[in-house]
């Protein structure tokens, strides 16, 4: 079997089993929705006091949100063996039964965990997308679809990159590091709203170690008919790719990392 | 009363040994609250407000600081509901409600203490309109630091009506996270609520969660005038005996018809 048809088998088979309690899911999975509602609102509130946002009009900051949220919430939905269940892998050595199984060890973490109950917040993030782009009256090309699927699955990979770096640091420490979360959550909550309305010194860290700016705002300002910068338009299609760049080097970096695994022994 | 003073100060002790993690979580701390007075300067370019740039700066690093005495649970105590070790709990000769309020007190002053002060020195030294004002007044600041006392009150019963309902349903997680979202929402965290949308203001203000922070902030930036302070303080001293008063009926009510779990 390839690791993709593998990858398919174990997210049905997670999916499944997620399902074997289906009130305690439904209402998790409600929980989720009025979470992410709640930060939808946020954005609502701050749209109604201020109107517009440098020269971003509400409509697109609904857009951004948007961006942000269905690529965050499905890299979770898909990637929660590396976003959320890695840590406990590690302390409860459940990794170790990884190393010795003949597939790699990263697809062995991502077909271990998926989080289903991130639908209702994908589904937000989705409303907001397209109440954004009705709202800022976009007209869809082919081109701008093509960079809105490219941006939102580069982003994927990008915060699937970046929580590799917590992974790493665990590898390293058995404990989970807080402050990586700067770079995940935090870079979730300011790259929500559009990167040019910050300091240049968040600007840079957002383009470069972690490039929400580069995967998620150049294609989205390019589809709200304002380019970044005024960039032209090749780079819509080529800056995106940093997030391919990232998750690379945060896998080679990984599988580094894992040559020096301790177990916890138990 | 000096069991549970012990138990406060056992509890005190037990947080200040965990500096490692300490310093990376103030960093991150500090980070959120960089990004979000960066995302209200961007907003307040445009379109400048009754409130001053500056009051919500101080705001958000208020809010910041003590963030960790609003999301901190008792780890503990959420264990022993699960296995059931709860049980050896009833048969200590003190009230089960005084001992986990005094514990989740220590836990959440300390913890809070000593995230924020460091924090709070590092935002004032940032310049003006990025970092913390001074208080208004001397006396805005004892009036905010009394408020910030029965703020801590409030947090503590609301953390222990959370666990009531957590002994019912053996699950955290349901109404853990719902409960917190009503709380980051309407403490001001998410947003300041100086910046809701002001018909909103006036019925926020009244519920539980606007007197954990949200009170002190606004009595330490003088928002709300000295002359309001007392009726400030009524409002939190009365949530803080209703709550307090709401979560022990909780409590017992749950004692009466506990199942312990394990064996």
């Amino acid at each position: 079997m390839n690791t993709f048809k593998l990858y398919i088998r174990s997210m049905g088979m997670l999916l499944r089993s997620h399902l074997q309690y289906p009130s305690s899911f439904l209402l998790q999975t409600l929980a989720q929705l009025v979470m992410e509602g709640g930060e939808m609102l946020m954005v609502i509130l701050v749209v109604d006091r201020f109107e517009t946002l440098g020269h971003w009009s509400g409509g697109n900051l609904f857009f951004f949100f948007g961006m942000m949220s269905v690529s965050f919430y499905l890299t979770e939905f898909f990637g929660r063996g590396v976003t959320g269940d890695f840590p406990s892998m590690v302390r409860s050595g459940r990794l170790d039964t990884f190393l010795v199984r003949p597939r790699g060890i990263l697809t062995q973490v991502l077909c271990g965990g998926m989080d289903p109950r991130r639908i209702t917040c994908i589904a937000v993030g989705a409303a907001s997308l397209i109440l954004g782009s009705r709202l800022s009256a976009v007209v869809w090309t082919p081109l701008k679809v093509l960079a809105l699927a490219e941006s939102i699955l580069m982003g994927c990979l990008l915060i699937l990159g970046l929580f590799l770096i917590e992974a790493c640091f665990c590898i390293h420490s058995v404990k989970s590091v807080e402050l990586v979360n700067a770079l995940t959550y935090g870079g979730r909550s300011a790259c929500q709203y559009p990167i040019d309305i910050y300091p240049h010194p968040l600007r840079i860290l957002f383009s470069t170690v972690a490039p929400f700016a580069l995967t998620l705002h150049v294609p989205a300002a390019y589809i709200l008919g304002s380019p970044l910068y005024g960039w032209p338009l090749w780079t819509v299609y080529v800056t995106p790719l940093s997030g391919a760049l990232i998750f690379a080097i945060m896998t080679a970096v990984f599988h580094r990392g894992i040559r020096y695994y301790r177990s916890t022994g138990s | 009363m000096r069991a549970y003073l012990t138990v406060f100060r056992m509890r005190l002790r037990m947080e200040l040994q965990y500096r490692g993690a300490m310093i990376g979580g103030i960093l991150c701390q500090m980070f959120f609250g960089i990004v979000l007075v960066a995302l209200y300067r961007a907003l307040y370019a445009g379109h400048p407000q009754s409130v001053p740039i500056a009051h919500v700066t101080t705001y958000v690093w208020l809010q910041q600081a003590f963030f960790r005495m609003m999301l901190a649970t008792d780890p503990d105590l959420l264990d022993k509901i699960r296995t059931g070790d709860i049980s050896y709990d009833l048969c200590r000769p003190v009230d089960l409600y005084g001992f986990y309020y005094a514990r989740i007190g220590a836990q959440k002053l300390m913890g809070s203490l000593m995230r924020g002060i460091p924090m709070l020195v590092v935002a004032a030294l940032l310049p003006y309109g990025w970092g913390i004002l001074p208080p208004a007044s001397p006396a805005a600041l004892f009036a905010a630091l009394a408020a910030l006392l029965l703020g801590l009150l409030c947090m503590c019963a609301l953390e222990n009506i959370t666990m009531a309902f957590t002994m019912r349903t053996l699950d955290p997680r349901g109404i853990q996270s719902m409960l917190n979202l009503l709380m980051v929402t309407f403490s001001g965290n998410l947003l300041p609520l100086t910046l809701f949308p002001d018909s909103w203001q006036r019925v926020i203000r009244l519920l539980p969660y606007a007197q954990l922070l949200d009170a002190p902030i606004r009595l330490y930036t003088g928002d709300a005038p000295l002359s309001e302070a007392l009726w400030i303080l009524t409002a939190q001293g009365i949530w803080a005996t209703v709550l307090i008063l709401l979560g022990m009926a909780l409590w017992n009510a749950n004692r009466k018809r506990m199942i312990l779990q394990g064996g």
